[in-house]
């Protein structure tokens, strides 16, 4: 039973990660238009434990974006400068819509494969059965 | 498992031979997203199995040095190959999936066998 119980801790740490991920994802489009908002980005990095690798996966620390805020023309905006500018947000919504498809399939491969661990231990346990 | 026909040995070292591979496949789906990740995999059966008994150290107590043993059908390496993606890792979600398919039918095999197998045995001492 080892190896079984240890491919669905496996596969629930990669879900666990692509939802994450894609609850940063969701807060990146929440907040397109916010002003001098900088869209999150969190690495995904191999668990350790007691600096040894346990195969499990989990997302880093999150970083923002430091790419250029997009300037946006709006005088009327009390946020806008003298020339009628302001900053917005740095977002790009087909890099998120992009990135949230990725993390749905990744997502999704995670749980065929929990969901074969599940099945494959059963049918082991089925041996027990009559 | 109860191993003492070979066919049975057989059916439960590829049993636990598929049980190592799902794990090493787990592995790779959850980190098909991780920069710099390499793809780990164990080696098919065929390719362990065929290994004579006759040539290994043999091992009768828990202290013996042995040469194979249960442990060489469940190791786990690199795996070489594959595509590298500008993050440096190399897991191909469909290549996994393939090989989850392979493992699958691997272990159902095996069980099958063992099943049947359990069934003869029964059937030679006179129940159903």
């Amino acid at each position: 039973m080892g190896p079984f119980e240890n491919s669905l801790a496996v596969s629930a740490s990669g879900m666990e990660a692509q939802a994450l991920r894609l609850r940063y994802i969701s807060e990146n489009l929440a907040n397109a238009d916010t002003p001098g908002y900088r869209r999150k980005t969190a690495p995904f990095e191999a668990e350790l434990d007691g600096g040894q690798a346990t195969g499990r996966v989990e997302l880093g620390r999150v970083e923002l974006d430091r790419s250029d805020l997009t300037r946006v023309f709006d005088p009327g905006s009390p946020l806008a400068d003298p020339n009628g500018y302001y900053d917005g947000s740095n977002v790009d919504m087909v890099i998120e819509i992009a990135d949230a498809r990725e993390a749905q399939r990744s997502y999704e491969a995670n749980l065929k494969l929990f969901d074969q661990a599940r099945q494959m231990s059963q049918s082991l346990l089925e041996l027990l059965r009559r | 498992m109860f191993e003492s026909p070979a066919v049975m040995g057989m059916a439960s070292a590829l049993a636990r031979n598929a049980g190592a591979r799902l794990g090493a496949i787990a592995e790779n789906v959850a980190n098909a997203d991780t920069p710099g990740y390499r793809a780990k995999d164990g080696k098919p059966f065929s390719e362990v199995y065929g290994t004579d008994p006759g040539l290994l150290l043999r091992a009768t107590r828990p202290g013996h040095l042995s040469a194979a043993g249960g442990e060489s059908f469940t190791a786990i390496s690199d795996r070489p190959g594959g595509h590298m993606s500008p993050n440096g890792n190399n897991v191909s979600l469909e290549g996994e999936m393939v090989a989850a398919a392979d493992v699958r039918r691997d272990h159902d095999l095996a069980l099958t066998i063992y099943k049947t197998s359990l069934g003869i045995l029964r059937a030679s001492l006179g129940r159903r």
